[in-house]
């Protein structure tokens, strides 16, 4: 094999220069073992189009590749027992990037029509991982049946975190994981332990994750079989389960939840509530039996007292607009307030045809996020919380300079390090937003034009929150399909940004990151 | 008796001096200097070397003392003084002095082995309370692994619905609650079936922790709002202070120059405003209305330092300050500048140290108004002429028995219960009475 051989040298002679302080060559072999066991997640579609007659090839094939460049991956670099700190942050982002390419070769191997372009199939898989749920479909229920279930898969893996699923099954991440566990459990706090091995709690959210995932397919099929809802099939209850507890949003069904009766409707916000509570503390909650540590979490509070002002709003716009009433304005109040706020991007009904008020709520609801440690996305509750009482401090000290507040949250201190991180994140956050909106609409005068500058800026600030539906022809029944190439593009780089929550894509481009 | 004092510094000096008259004082200290000052001033023996030796101890004779007082200035020592004295003499009674409320809270749960546990801060800070106006009021103390507590009460004009202004045997006493006796100005009143609760009364009670919760709700209504207290020097003792203001919902400010204490401190005392400033410049004391404070105490570490920022603060219109002295010879200094009280600690600190001087049975003993009275967990012996005796039969004196503990569970007596031997009895009494307490018993 003196091919190999070569590579290898020729790898290693490029990566291993003094002058570079980051350890690329292990990084690049953690990625390669975990693309290799990614192929393993093709056999659920396969399972299900050979269930339904389809054709499993696409799928087979691109288990095939993906598990065999992991491999070739894996065996042309060495690895190393530990991932230093500087090392997960590249882990992280390289992994984000470069699974969705191969969770898009299905879209393409199928020879579906809509997907066949490479940009509208590498778009609908990054959005599909990072469990944001735009999509540039526009004929959704076209689709074959396991190429649709595949849609739906990618959210559910990527919902918990890829990451997260190799530090609890990777043996060779026993030790390495925590930083890993810390880039991208989203969260600006100390991600506490679940157990006292980092690999343990890695496990211990997939089981809690898994869990939810099976009640809420139990339940919802329970509810086709038992009659009380006519549309419901297995089909649709594991489809919706898997892209609510992952609050990804991706529906098999063109017109979202919206054909199924009140009562699934009802169960799905609930679930996504829940599912928009941290993992950690859910954990403690429910599998430990100690609910009150969540009831007295300062976030939780907020959390809940920010989808209630939401579906308020809503609920206000609806009424006054006489569009609905009683019960069914209620219902599609909190369901798009909690569906867009937690970054689901489930719908219930049209919101691009209610009023202004409703549309700006819901793009104000956008940057508000899940709580921290959950499967949401955008910048999470607690953010918001540190923000407000770090201005409080700030108004308190103009009045007092000698004045000494620490900021606290659920009592204990928070130190200063944390909270200048977390007004970091929120900057270039907002930053990325509006670079990302401006890319937008300067790319739709390129091309045609026809993008208006709120539908610009719902859009970046829907996939840069990971939340799925935007403004406009990209609502919650329509399609990015519209936007150019280049557009699709921007977005899927502030999908990916928003799921790993900015900082470990951000350091990439410092020279302090790279340097020895 | 004889008496095993480690420790000659300030407070071991001062304990020194209040008991080598009656007992036979053995002093233990490192410093040949400072035992060779005591020796000439006072007629004890001394032993140089570490107290907490057990070779030195031995040499000390600790065997024949009947009580040892480890006051050094370090905990730990102190600790290990005490535990290595209980191991060779079991007889002996141990005080220590400590500087760590932790190692108090542990002490009243019963997980150290010590008879008496003193801190120099809590007492200070105690004083401070009482100086103030509010005096201990909500002291509260829990005996018996926390299943009695003793709570004292500020009795307001309007509270006290149901409780107050009545006979107390028409009164609603929480269940599992005695009133232990009621203060009207210098006078105690028992507290008979005939005798009432008034406002401006203190009263003590003794209960169930549940039952003093109850107590303190119906105490509680219509509190008047205090105004608020400067602390200079966020130290232990400042800390201290503040907390135990706190604790009686008055408002406090504390002053600390040293940048990562304040925020220390801060951190610690999430209901404190904490200010990081030396408190002397002129433009702070004004922006934040220091001269509106209704008392200002000074426990900064320096002496002098106290004495400017407490005449700064009288200028700028603090009508009460109080002072935290850390050589004995600036109290007079200090009153003589027109500061209104200066309290030693460490003068405080050997005053409660000295008072531990009772019977072997007693195991704690906590103060009330000063050391006015006591309360006191005795266990009773089986020649004892009130062994047997119903309650309602007992003879109605100073002292009450608040609370019985048999086979490790408390009971709340009433009238037919009787006192059996081996009982733990938890009485609340005069401090003149103490002895015949013991007697009795």
């Amino acid at each position: 094999m003196p091919a190999r051989a070569l590579t290898t040298a020729r790898l290693r002679r490029a990566f291993r220069r003094e002058t570079v302080g980051v350890d690329v060559e292990a990084v690049l072999d953690l990625v390669g073992a975990v693309l290799k066991w990614l192929g393993l997640a093709f056999l659920f579609p396969a399972a299900i189009a050979l269930w339904y007659g389809e054709s499993p090839w696409p799928f087979v094939v691109s288990a095939a590749v993906t598990s065999g460049f992991g491999w070739t991956l894996e065996q042309a670099t060495a690895g190393k027992e530990r991932v230093a700190p500087r090392e997960g942050f590249l882990v992280v982002a390289l992994v984000w990037l470069a699974v969705p390419v191969f969770g898009a070769l299905p879209y393409v191997l199928s020879g579906e029509a809509q997907l066949a372009n490479a940009v509208n199939a590498y778009f609908e898989s990054v959005s599909g991982f990072t469990a944001t749920g735009a999509t540039i479909l526009v004929d959704i229920e076209s689709l074959p049946r396991g190429l649709a279930m595949w849609r739906q898969f990618t959210q559910w893996l990527g919902g918990m975190g890829i990451v997260i699923l190799a530090i609890a099954i990777l043996p060779r991440l026993r030790v390495g994981g925590r930083q890993l566990l810390q880039s991208e459990l989203p969260g600006p706090t100390e991600t506490e332990r679940l157990s006292t091995s980092i690999r343990e709690t890695a496990r211990r959210l997939w089981f809690l994750y898994v869990g939810l995932t099976a009640a809420l397919i139990a339940l919802l099929w329970g509810y086709g079989v038992a009659g009380l809802d006519e549309e419901m099939t297995l089909f649709d209850a594991v489809a919706h389960a898997f892209t609510t507890v992952a609050i990804g949003g991706f529906s098999p069904r063109e017109r979202s939840i919206e054909p199924f009766s009140p009562l699934t409707q009802w169960t799905i916000v609930v679930f996504i509530v829940v599912a928009g509570v941290n993992f950690l503390r859910l954990y403690r909650a429910i599998v430990q039996r100690e609910p009150r540590t969540i009831a007295r979490d300062e976030e939780f509070r907020l959390y809940l007292l920010l989808l209630g002002l939401g579906s308020f709003a809503l609920l206000v716009e609806l009424l006054a607009n006489g569009r609905f009433a009683g019960e069914e304005a209620l219902r599609h109040a909190v369901f798009q307030a909690v569906s867009i706020m937690t970054t689901t991007g489930f719908a219930t009904a049209d919101y691009t045809e209610w009023g202004a008020l409703a549309a700006v709520t819901i793009v104000g609801l956008m940057f508000f996020g899940a709580s921290a440690g959950s499967t949401g996305g955008s910048v999470k509750v607690v953010r918001h919380l540190l923000i407000g009482r770090l201005l409080r401090r700030e108004l308190d000290q103009t009045v007092h300079p000698e004045i000494v507040l620490p900021v606290r949250l659920n009592g204990h201190p928070v130190d200063e390090r944390t909270l200048r991180a977390v007004l970091a994140f929120v900057l270039i956050y907002v930053g990325l937003f509006a670079i990302g909106a401006l890319g937008l609409v300067l790319e739709s005068f390129r091309v045609t034009g026809e993008v208006t500058p709120f539908e610009a800026i719902a859009a970046a600030a829907a996939t840069l929150g990971n939340v799925g539906p935007a403004m406009g022809f990209a609502g919650p029944f329509g399609s990015y399909e519209p936007f150019s190439a280049v557009s699709k593009l921007i977005m899927c780089a502030l999908m990916w940004m928003g799921r790993v929550e900015i900082i470990p894509v951000v350091v990439l481009f410092t020279k302090a990151y790279w340097r020895a | 008796m004889k008496v095993v004092i480690i420790g000659a510094g300030q407070v071991g000096s001062t304990v020194v001096e209040a008991l080598h008259d009656e007992h036979d004082v053995t002093v233990v200290d490192l410093e040949s200097s400072r035992l060779n000052a005591l020796s000439y001033r006072f007629d004890v023996s001394t032993v140089e070397g570490n107290g907490a030796s057990r070779r030195v101890l031995q040499e000390a004779g600790v065997s024949e003392a009947g009580l040892l007082i480890a006051c050094t200035s370090r905990d730990e020592p102190n600790l290990i003084a005490a535990m290595l004295a209980k191991k060779l003499a079991p007889q002996v009674r141990t005080v220590v002095r400590t500087t760590d409320i932790e190692y108090l809270e542990v002490w009243h749960e019963r997980q150290l082995d010590v008879d008496l546990l003193v801190s120099s801060e809590l007492e200070t800070a105690h004083a401070v309370s009482r100086i103030i106006g509010v005096p201990a009021a909500r002291q509260t103390d829990v005996f018996a692994d926390g299943q009695v507590q003793i709570v004292e009460f500020e009795v307001e004009t309007g509270a006290g619905d149901g409780v107050v202004g009545i006979p107390l045997r028409e009164a609603r006493i929480p269940a599992d609650s005695k009133v232990a006796s009621i203060i009207r100005g210098e006078q105690m009143i028992v507290p008979r079936g005939d005798a009432s609760i008034e406002p401006g009364d203190r009263v003590i009670i003794i209960g169930s922790p549940r039952a003093a919760r109850a107590w303190s709700e119906i105490m509680a209504r219509e509190r008047k709002r205090v105004d608020d207290v400067v602390v200079y020097g966020a130290g232990r003792i400042g800390v201290a202070v503040a907390r135990l203001l706190l604790e009686q919902s008055i408002r406090v400010r504390l002053i600390e120059a040293n940048r990562e204490r304040a925020r220390e401190v801060a951190e610690l005392l999430p209901n404190a405003r904490v200010f990081n400033a030396t408190g002397l410049e002129p433009d702070f004391l004004e922006r934040e209305r220091i001269g509106n404070a209704r008392a200002a105490i000074f426990a900064m570490r320096d002496d002098a330092k106290n004495h400017y920022a407490a005449t700064l603060a009288k200028l700028h219109g603090v009508t009460f300050t109080i002072a935290v002295v850390h050589d004995a010879v600036s109290m007079e200094v200090f009153e003589r500048a027109g500061i209104d009280v200066a309290i030693n600690p460490r003068q405080v600190t050997a005053e409660e140290l000295v008072r531990f001087a009772h019977d072997p049975r007693t195991r704690q003993v906590a103060m009330l108004e000063g050391d006015r009275y006591e309360i006191l967990d005795i266990t009773v012996r089986g020649e004892s002429s009130l062994v047997d005796v119903p309650f309602r039969e007992l003879p109605m004196t100073g002292a009450l028995i608040g609370a019985i503990v048999r086979d490790g569970t408390a009971i709340f007596p009433h009238g037919d219960d009787v006192l059996m031997p081996g009982d733990r009895v938890i009485i609340f009494t005069e401090s003149a009475r103490v002895a015949e307490v013991e007697r009795t018993l």
